[in-house]
């Protein structure tokens, strides 16, 4: 019998570095002249410089080369794509294994909190000129904070009551904790950047009327919340999630206390579905299984997560799609349908969360803007939209990359944003 | 928005922007390098020792040692002085002061003679050098009228500091050989001869390996090879302390010095300022990760004068000091007991099997249990907690007073890496 690993819903997947764990680490770095990790990064988080300054016994100067270069660099240490980036470009991938480049970034960053060090201040003297960023996702905050550190007013209007967009609201705790997220959030609010929470631009405020308030450009970092429902039998039922919502509810409430003890289905192949369906075991569901209408190889979801689901107990079905879900007023039972055609299943449950993916919600209210099929916003190379003075980038322009990308969007639209202000 | 303090620093007289400098040696022979390691943040440079003896020299030249698949704990060198034309590196020793003014340049000089050494002296003037240094102290040198056999001898010292002194004004330094007993001889020689400064120290007589296919030490040349200096982290703890009983010296009052050995980080570098360095030099820690390293070093040197709410540089010089004292004038009425973190204690039982081998048999090992327990035993001498690879699992803890002594307040130190 294989052992499975228990832990609660909020515990940590993994153990941080300890100083000199660190310096260990850091000392298996080749420290390669023309650093390939640090071009494998898109934020241009500069692992390189970091993991020297760690291996030359200076945490701090690490933790302000990771924060200068990317405000949410505590957060994209906990979930990023390592295995696809950084670390699959570490020229130690030649000898052995590559350096734990995203263990190296927390610990400098989990230095910094320890210290207390503000590494970022507000810039002594401010330009004057008001700018909005809309949305308080890693693409708005990367955006947010290029602009308040060149002196401009920073507006950030977030709907939820929270910053952190997907970080906050769309990420399993165990592999991003809430402390992490809100230290990123403080770290960047140093830069005397302003929130509103609870304002959604388009809803309760219009931009011409933030225009009248003297906001001179617009950032738009909406975003994809709107999720995806198949078009299949039973899916209004009570018991059947969006992932988003699944998520969302679980993080605000340490829990889904509904689904203790019961067999929860949860639809998808992405990271997004793997993060369900451990939210749903480590929330004390008996029994999770994953369908996927793909096989594993296909599957977008990071194979260290899916590494991890297996290991706390969820199993993980390929070639399977849902064609109906069953029930007298609730979910009782679903039924796939095998890709070759031949195969079909119906298995009990209690509930069923699809994560099939998110869609833009309704971008119509941004005149002059181009919008995809989709509904997603079209942009130039760095975010510039067909509208006088509107940007945007990240989930919103992309549909739904990862928040290092998105970081790395923001910023590059800040520059754009910068040059149209500085004409 | 990275914290950036003023490193500056008065050495001999001179402002030096931070007190990081190249030493005398193959990282700064020639333009190009040096020029390239002042863009990086280096505040100056000991350039390669100029001759009018032009080195020969042998390849390979250099070697390593290692513990535990860690690298270049020691490094050594076969290299002598400059082996480029005499007028050529003053040549460039004054086009650097011309396009780096602000940086400071100081010519490394090693004669055989009185002539030889003065006239390298003036010439080092001309060249607009910043200061001289007098190379006393290479121990690879293929002519035995140069190099640490003088540097070893307080006369000759004395005789050629009082040569360099004579002709030029520039502060001299006189650059020491460790290759002997006590440093405060030869250094105290200097300073009768005129030099203002000490270097300290050169690299350290050695054989690194034993190369088992040739039957000779490393590296191997030509089936054969010599003794020569050893540089490199392992040299740290030597050089630190003939810094400490130099910058103790009451007849060397006044004498700056310039701290040399091991130097990799901002914390060794500052390690030498609290032992009264004003200047740091650098070499096998550049040749290994090159002029980079200084970035690092300034930036963690920031931080800690940042935490500590030390404005200038100055104010840590010799910090350390008074606290170094004669062995018989330690108190030794008490123990300090280890006390074991249960928690943190992963059952690995390195602490039980030092004890019971290197020490006192003082750690009981719970079979069952597989944690460590402390008997009666215990002297408090921490070998437990220098060979337990858990960081914090074993702390100081209980103060015990030895019997018939007196108890009274004890400072012991309660942060470790």
């Amino acid at each position: 019998m294989s052992k499975v690993f228990k832990s609660d819903y909020s515990s940590e997947a993994v153990a941080g570095f300890t100083h000199r764990t660190a310096i260990e680490e850091a000392a298996r770095c080749l420290l390669c002249h023309d650093a390939p990790c640090s071009q494998g990064c898109p934020a241009g988080t500069d692992p390189a410089k970091f993991i020297r300054s760690i291996r030359f016994r200076n945490t701090k100067g690490a933790a302000e080369t990771i924060r200068e270069n990317n405000v949410l660099g505590g957060s994209c240490a906990r979930i990023c794509p390592y295995d696809r980036l950084c670390e699959e470009e570490c020229s130690r991938c030649g000898i052995d294994r590559p350096i734990e480049i995203g263990r190296l970034q927390r610990y400098a960053v989990e230095q910094e909190e320890a210290f207390g060090m503000r590494t970022l201040k507000a810039p002594e003297r401010t330009n004057g000129v008001k700018v909005a960023c809309i949305g308080a996702g890693p693409a708005s905050l990367a955006c947010a904070a290029e602009l308040a550190k060149a002196g401009y007013l920073v507006t950030i209007f977030e709907k939820e009551e929270k910053a952190g967009g997907m970080l906050t609201y769309g990420v399993l705790p165990a592999r991003l904790p809430q402390r992490v997220v809100d230290h990123d959030v403080a770290m960047t609010a140093g830069l005397g950047i302003k929130f509103e929470f609870g304002k959604k631009v388009g809803r309760d405020v219009s931009l011409d009327d933030l225009r009248k308030k003297g906001f001179k450009a617009f950032f738009v970092g909406a975003g994809l919340w709107r999720a995806k429902r198949p078009d299949i039998p039973g899916s209004d039922l009570n018991g059947v999630f969006t992932a988003v919502d699944f998520l969302k509810k679980a993080r605000e409430a340490g829990g889904v206390p509904e689904i203790k003890g019961k067999s929860v289905v949860v639809v998808g192949g992405g990271d997004v579905a793997v993060d369900s369906a451990v939210t749903a075991k480590l929330a004390g569901a008996e029994q999770v299984v994953i369908y996927y209408r793909r096989t594993l190889e296909e599957a977008p979801a990071n194979m260290d997560e899916i590494r991890y689901a297996i290991s706390i107990g969820i199993t993980v079905a390929t070639n399977f799609a849902p064609s109906e879900i069953s029930g007298t007023g609730r979910v009782e039972y679903v039924s796939f349908r095998g890709r070759d055609g031949k195969s079909e299943a119906k298995v009990a449950a209690d509930a069923v969360v699809f994560a099939i993916g998110q869609d833009p919600e309704d971008m119509s209210w941004l005149t002059g803007v181009k919008l995809t099929e989709k509904g997603t916003i079209m942009t130039s190379r760095n975010g510039t939209t067909d509208a006088e003075a509107v940007f945007a980038a990240g989930d919103i322009v992309n549909n739904g990359k990862t928040a290092v990308e998105a970081v790395a969007a923001g910023k590059g639209a800040a520059f754009d944003m910068m040059s149209f202000l500085g004409k | 928005m990275a914290v950036k303090k003023d490193l500056s620093i008065n050495y001999l007289g001179l402002k030096c922007e931070n007190p990081f400098f190249l030493s005398s040696s193959p990282v700064g022979s020639c333009y190009e390098m040096v020029a390239k390691s002042f863009e990086a943040g280096w505040g100056g440079v000991f350039y390669k020792t100029v001759g009018i003896f032009v080195a020969d020299e042998c390849s390979p030249r250099f070697d390593n040692n290692s513990k535990e698949g860690l690298r270049w704990v020691g490094f050594k060198n076969m290299e002598q002085i400059s082996d480029k034309p005499t007028e050529l590196n003053f040549e460039n020793i004054a086009r650097l002061k011309r396009d780096y003014p602000d940086k400071l340049m100081v010519a490394s000089i090693m004669g055989s003679d009185d002539d030889e050494w003065k006239k390298l002296a003036k010439m080092a003037e001309q060249a607009g050098a910043d200061m001289i240094e007098g190379n006393f102290s290479c121990p690879q040198m293929s002519n035995h009228a140069m190099g640490s056999d003088v540097g070893s001898s307080p006369d000759l010292v004395r005789r050629y500091s009082k040569a360099v002194t004579e002709v030029t004004k520039l502060p001299f330094i006189a650059k020491m050989t460790p290759n002997i007993t006590s440093m405060e001889i030869p250094a105290r020689a200097a300073a009768e001869g005129g030099a203002a400064g000490i270097s300290a120290i050169n690299t350290i007589k050695s054989i690194t390996n034993i190369d088992l296919e040739n039957l000779t030490s490393m590296p191997v040349v030509d089936g054969k090879s010599s003794i020569s200096g050893y540089s490199g982290a392992a040299v740290k703890p030597i050089a630190l302390r003939f810094i400490a009983q130099m910058a103790k010296d009451e007849k060397l009052k006044g004498v700056e010095f310039s701290g040399i050995g091991g130097v990799e980080t901002w914390q060794d570098a500052l390690e030498f300022v609290l032992l009264g360095a004003r200047n740091i030099q650098v070499t096998t820690g550049i040749m290994q990760y090159g002029y980079r390293i200084v970035e690092d070093m300034i930036s963690g040197f920031s931080h800690f004068m940042d935490e500590k709410g030390v404005s200038s540089v100055d104010e840590l010089v010799g910090g350390a000091l008074s606290n170094i004292i004669p062995a018989e004038d330690l108190n030794r009425d008490f123990k300090v007991l280890p006390s074991f973190d249960e928690d943190r204690c992963i059952g690995c039982g390195r602490c039980y099997i030092s004890c019971y081998d290197g020490a006192h048999q003082a750690i009981d090992w719970d079979e069952e249990r597989r944690r460590p327990k402390l008997n009666d035993n215990c002297v408090g001498c921490h070998l437990c907690l220098n060979v337990c690879p858990v960081q914090e699992c074993i702390l100081p803890g209980e103060i015990k007073f030895k019997e018939g002594r007196r108890a009274g307040d004890v400072v012991i130190k309660r942060h470790y890496e």
